[in-house]
């Protein structure tokens, strides 16, 4: 380990301080310092700008960047299904890169890019690498990723390879090299995107005195491109994901909102005359162009892996036909095994007749006999890995290094592997990684290993380079094999440049050839859906937070005059119709009195392990909230973010009683309202908006008519409160006393939560609006015909403009029940769930396909 | 030998089907020994797409897009199929040694037998499989010998039962319960030939039977039935039915092949909507009256 001398400049004394803590380890290359121990020249005025900012704007400026991923919901979920997403973190201090290292970067991955298509090209066209032995066959045999039905199928211009990422980096020499190919569906542009929005706003001066690349041409030339493989003036382009609870999904929300693109999952797409089309609110829209973030073998059921929940039955048929174009081509997975990388030299002299510009890190195939005896002899230093196995976007996949210390089964039993199908397994000689400054608020800067992945992506200029990328600062404990685990911190990446930058963002170039018209990107099905039930749950939360704010008032005794106390008994079963209390758990508070129903009452408040509590319906609400992401802005999405992570910020446990759960359900009950408000005032009126308003207007409904159920079909004891409860819980309170200045009587009330259509909180209004909403959704062709919904809409509208509040009123035997007003309830609530049923099965069809197989094998056949 | 072989496959839903999709491999595929006279598939209702061609080992293959709502779905397949016996009956003992063989097959003129030779997603093996093969494959034995002698010891030892596996399972369980259907020992029999690096792939097609003796023959009661092809060097493809310990000559119909059951399964769909659903298969293989 050494340290840095800096050079004597206006900051040199505070530049030492940055530098206090920064060894090199003299082994590998630093990215910020020569082996002499002098700062490299395009680090010095990076560095003098953090020497200037000092280090306790180097820490807020720290904190603002995890801060503002935080809000702007950057997020990945480690591995897949069972983890909860964690926010992306990002270390200030950028990698750079000097403009003439750079062009090198440039020109060694576009030959790759190039190389690979090619090959793609020849593995499943010709194969003349195979029958001319210039590759050994099992290479491709034995890969589960040669798709044997994508053979043969033509894709446009000869473009197997759209959009590629190669992880690299530096070894001792200074020499960049490949440490992988990504060819199949490569992660992590958004991130790298995202990363520099979070950069340039942290540390905007530096930024803007750097000559820095930007990012948003290479995107626009990238989508300019794959919109010309169709055969339409207007093609619909779609970025094909595996659902929200994937590692990457934040990504993918966010490219297709850079991009124009809309986001779907495999259910959202069918297949009918050899064209795939997207199921939307207005039926079957006809999808070009398709980028896949899913591996290819799961693409299509129907030719591909059968077992497959997330793809498109139909998809290859439709390819095979020309009729999509899909990116990167199904099949191209296959030459992103580590096994391909020990052959590249070879087949550029082949392709492209040139010598390969970027070597990769020495690689073994275990497919071939002296390359394994190889391998056997020299285990203990080298990085073995199964082919089969895939990698994401965080892990280079299963497998690593054998250590002497591996158990001696172990050991034999992997040897014995390698023996037996040497063709499924490659070794790689552990890289050696370049450290470069990296900034922890703890222990200030620190010199680490770093990997950089780069995208290249095709073009109209033929292949192009992001100039940036995403840096990863590499977090394994083996320093033979540090990317291995190469983890969850990144970086900023600035190419610099000679020349000025150009300063434009892709939605600027946009609108310089924009046609005017009011739609938006074809509603899904899917989303639809989604914003339907965000609706619901978003009202269902606010009915819920109201119900408990007055129990807990009234439950506490912290009442005014004006109200009176409720009974444990009422509170009890408000809780139980409701559903946030079961009848057993109820019936027994209620036998052991006003504590014990107290106690339940906290539970369903701060217990996040109780069905059907608060945390459940926030749960339920974030749910369709990360769903229909990608529809809300920014700050509606997080409005719904810290609404439904509130009991995880406000630190509220059980035992704190009524002021804690006053403060606490206040706050939920301004976040529903800042929402309310977004979605009135931010959403554009278009389909999203009415599906996401018909759901409130729903569940509205059926909250009042369970209120009308509970606190007015059986008549009030004098002064018992009911109807100021009905009131309060309706949010009808002020409304009613500025009308009638006296105690609320019964028939009141009913017109007023019923009847009256100029109070936004009535049955009525609910009805009228759901009807409105439904004459400006798509009809069907036929329009003599009502629909179901209309229907029961223009039912449930009649049913009550025509109620009469005094006709309700009326008692009858000897319970004095309101029967007239019991079945008008009745009828209300019922139609009010058959009309979320009809509007679900006209507009929300994405069900999946299943599978079906005609065989009948052997019986009799011996 | 001339037959017609009929295949009828009747999906039933309980609710409507809005779309589906299916992929055939009923159509039987030429070869040296076998001519296909007449084939015609019938679907009820009719298919918006209807589309054939080859698959990538060469098989006939037909793909079904039905647009129009159905709660049933028939899918008839006819063909009329001449098969005509081997050249000359084997010298099992005559042939190239097995180690030859594997030598061979990574020449060049060998490149697509050569793909038999690797696990497949159907055919994972494994040290008990390879270890099982080698009693048949001793060193220096005839390949032709060592495999007729393995199809014999799984005749021997397996028990036929149906209903004891399906289609998706593993060689490691079928070996370990020592049962199942035709299916499952040609999948098991291939994985023994890869272990030891041949290739070997999998035949899916029909076998004629026979009624008891002294009763009618009753209608639709023939199955498909599955065997495998061992790559013999100079030899070239060679059957070897392990379920009745044999090798197919003229009473073996060949629909298709590929590495195995998955890529050639008769009929594999995808279905949106449906709820529950019966399958019925009905076989027929009838030898034509004077061939």
């Amino acid at each position: 380990m050494s340290a840095i001398n800096t050079i004597p400049n206006a900051y040199a004394s505070a530049e030492a301080k940055l530098l206090e803590a920064y060894q090199r380890d003299p082994m590998a290359f630093d990215e910020l310092s020569t082996p002499e121990g002098a700062v490299r020249s395009r680090w010095q005025p990076v560095l003098e700008g953090f020497a200037a900012m000092g280090s306790g704007a180097t820490r807020a400026a720290h904190d603002k960047a995890q801060r503002l991923l935080r809000e702007n919901g950057v997020t990945f979920v480690p591995q897949g299904d069972g983890d909860s997403a964690r926010p992306w973190r990002l270390d200030l201090f950028p990698l750079l890169i000097d403009p003439a290292e750079w062009s090198a970067i440039e020109r060694g991955v576009i030959q790759r890019a190039t190389l690979l298509n090619r090959l793609l090209l020849d593995l499943y066209g010709e194969q003349r690498v195979l029958k001319e032995k210039l590759l050994p066959p099992g290479l491709v045999f034995g890969n589960s990723q040669y798709l044997r039905p994508c053979k043969n199928i033509a894709v446009r211009d000869d473009l197997h390879l759209h959009f590629v990422a190669f992880d690299i980096a530096r070894s001792t020499d200074g020499q960049w090299w490949v440490l992988s190919d990504r060819t199949q569906a490569p992660g992590g542009a958004g991130y790298a995107l995202e990363n520099r929005v979070v950069a340039s706003q942290c540390l905007p001066e530096l930024f803007a005195e750097r000559n820095v690349r930007r990012l948003a041409s290479f995107f626009r030339a990238f989508s300019e491109r794959f919109l010309s493989l169709s055969n339409r003036d207007q093609p619909q382009a779609v970025f094909l994901s595996p659902g929200p609870s994937k590692q990457t999904y934040f990504e993918h929300a966010y490219l297709a909102r850079y991009l124009g693109f809309s986001v779907v999952e495999g259910s959202d797409l069918t297949v009918r005359d050899d064209r795939v089309f997207m199921k939307t609110v207005e039926g079957l829209k006809p999808v070009d162009l398709i980028m896949r973030r899913i591996s290819a073998e799961l693409c299509d059921p129907l030719e591909l892996r059968t077992d497959s929940l997330l793809g498109v039955p139909g998809l290859l048929q439709a390819a095979r036909a020309g009729r999509v174009t899909i990116g990167n081509a199904l099949g191209s997975g296959l030459v992103e095994s580590d096994a391909f990388l020990a052959f590249l030299p070879s087949l550029a002299q082949l392709f492209l007749d040139e010598d390969l510009v970027m070597p990769s890190v020495a690689t073994w195939w275990c497919g071939q006999e002296r390359e394994r005896e190889f391998v056997l002899k020299n285990l203990d230093r080298l990085v073995v890995r199964r082919i089969r196995n895939t990698r994401n976007l965080f892990t280079a996949g299963e497998g690593g290094l054998v250590t002497p210390s591996m158990p001696a089964n172990e050991r034999a039993q992997l040897i014995h592997e390698i023996q037996r199908n040497g063709y499924d397994f490659v070794c790689q000689e552990p890289a050696s990684l370049s450290t470069a400054p990296t900034w922890s608020n703890a222990n200030g800067l620190q010199a680490a290993p770093v990997t950089l992945r780069v995208y290249v992506a095709a073009t109209d200029k033929g292949y192009q380079v992001m100039p940036g990328g995403l840096t990863r600062v590499a977090q394994g404990s083996d320093p033979r094999a540090p990317w291995l685990e190469a983890g969850d911190i990144s970086k900023d990446t600035w190419v610099l440049s000679d020349q000025p930058v150009e300063q434009f963002s892709l939605l600027a170039q946009r609108q310089a050839n924009l046609r005017l018209h009011r739609g938006g990107r074809e509603l899904p099905s899917r989303m639809a859906d989604s914003l339907f039930w965000l609706g619901r749950y978003t009202e269902r939360a606010e009915g819920a937070v109201r119900l408990f704010r007055s129990l807990v008032i009234r439950l506490g005794g912290e009442m005014g005059s004006t109200r009176s106390l409720v009974s444990p008994e009422r509170v009890v079963s408000m809780l139980i119709v409701q559903k946030h209390l079961s009848v057993r758990r109820g019936r027994r508070a209620m036998q052991e009195g006003r504590e014990a129903v107290e106690r339940e009452l906290w539970t369903i408040l701060f217990d996040p392990e109780s069905r059907d509590g608060l945390a459940t319906v926030l749960g339920n609400v974030r749910r369709n909230a990360d769903a229909a992401r990608e529809r809300l802005s920014f700050d509606t999405f997080r409005i719904l973010r810290d609404m439904t992570e509130v009991d995880k910020s406000s630190k509220l446990t059980l035992g704190h009683e009524t002021d804690d759960a006053l403060r606490l359900l206040n706050r939920l009950i301004q976040y529903l309202a800042a929402f309310n408000g977004m979605v009135a005032e931010n959403m554009t009126h278009g389909h999203g908006w009415r599906f996401l308003d018909m759901g409130r207007r729903l569940e509205r409904t059926r909250g009042m008519i369970q209120l009308l159920q509970q606190l007015a079909v059986r008549p009030e004891a004098p002064n018992d409160g009911q109807l100021d409860l009905l009131l309060e819980l309706a949010d009808s309170t002020i409304t009613y006393r500025g009308r009638y200045h006296a105690a609320p009587q019964l028939p009141a009330v009913l017109d007023l939560l019923l009847c009256d259509e100029t109070n936004p909180r009535s049955a009525v209004y609910q009805a009228l609006t759901l009807a409105d909403h439904i004459a400006h959704l798509p009809s069907p062709k036929d329009e003599t015909i009502m629909t179901l919904d209309q229907r029961v809409v223009t039912r449930l509208t009649s049913e009550l403009r025509l109620a009469d509040a005094t006709e309700l009123g009326v008692t009858v035997g000897r319970f004095e029940t309101r029967v007239e007003l019991e079945r008008l309830a009745r009828r209300i609530d019922r139609d009010v769930l058959a009309l979320s049923d009809h509007i679900a099965e006209r507009f929300f069809s994405h069900s999946s396909a299943r599978r079906v197989a005609g065989a009948r094998r052997g019986e009799g056949a011996r | 030998m001339i037959y017609d072989v009929r295949h009828k496959t009747t999906f039933t839903y309980e609710d409507m089907v809005s779309v589906s999709h299916h992929v055939l491999h009923l159509m039987p595929r030429p070869h040296p020994r076998q001519t296909t006279i007449d084939t015609a598939v019938i679907v009820d209702p009719s298919p918006a797409v209807d589309s054939q061609g080859e698959d990538y080992f060469g098989n006939p293959v037909q793909y079904l897009t039905v647009q129009e709502p159905h709660e049933r779905l028939v899918v008839d397949a006819h063909s009329r199929v001449e098969v005509r016996p081997t050249a000359v009956p084997f010298v099992l003992e005559a042939r190239e040694k097995w180690e030859e063989t594997r030598a061979r097959l990574e020449m060049d003129s060998a490149l697509e037998a050569y793909e038999f030779s690797f696990e497949s997603p159907h055919i994972v093996g494994g040290d008990e499989v390879y270890d099982y093969a080698r009693a048949s494959f001793t060193p220096g034995r005839p390949i032709l010998a060592a495999t007729m002698d393995l199809t014999g010891r799984i005749f021997r030892e397996f028990e036929y039962r149906g209903g004891v596996s399906d289609v998706s399972t593993p060689v490691s369980e079928v070996f370990a319960m020592r049962r199942g259907v035709c299916q499952d020992f040609a999948h098991l029999q291939i994985a023994c030939l890869r272990s030891l690096g041949l290739a070997a792939r999998y035949v899916s097609g029909y076998l004629l039977t026979r009624p008891p003796e002294g009763k009618e023959k009753l209608v639709g009661s023939d199955a498909s039935h599955a065997w495998i092809s061992v790559w013999a060097g100079r030899d070239g493809w060679v059957d070897f039915d392990p379920t009745n310990n044999l090798i197919p000559n003229v009473e073996h119909i060949t629909v298709g092949w590929g590495r195995d059951y998955g890529d050639v399964s008769p009929i594999n769909g995808f279905i949106v909507g449906g709820g529950a659903h019966q399958v019925t298969v009905a076989v027929d293989v009838s030898p034509l009256p004077g061939h």
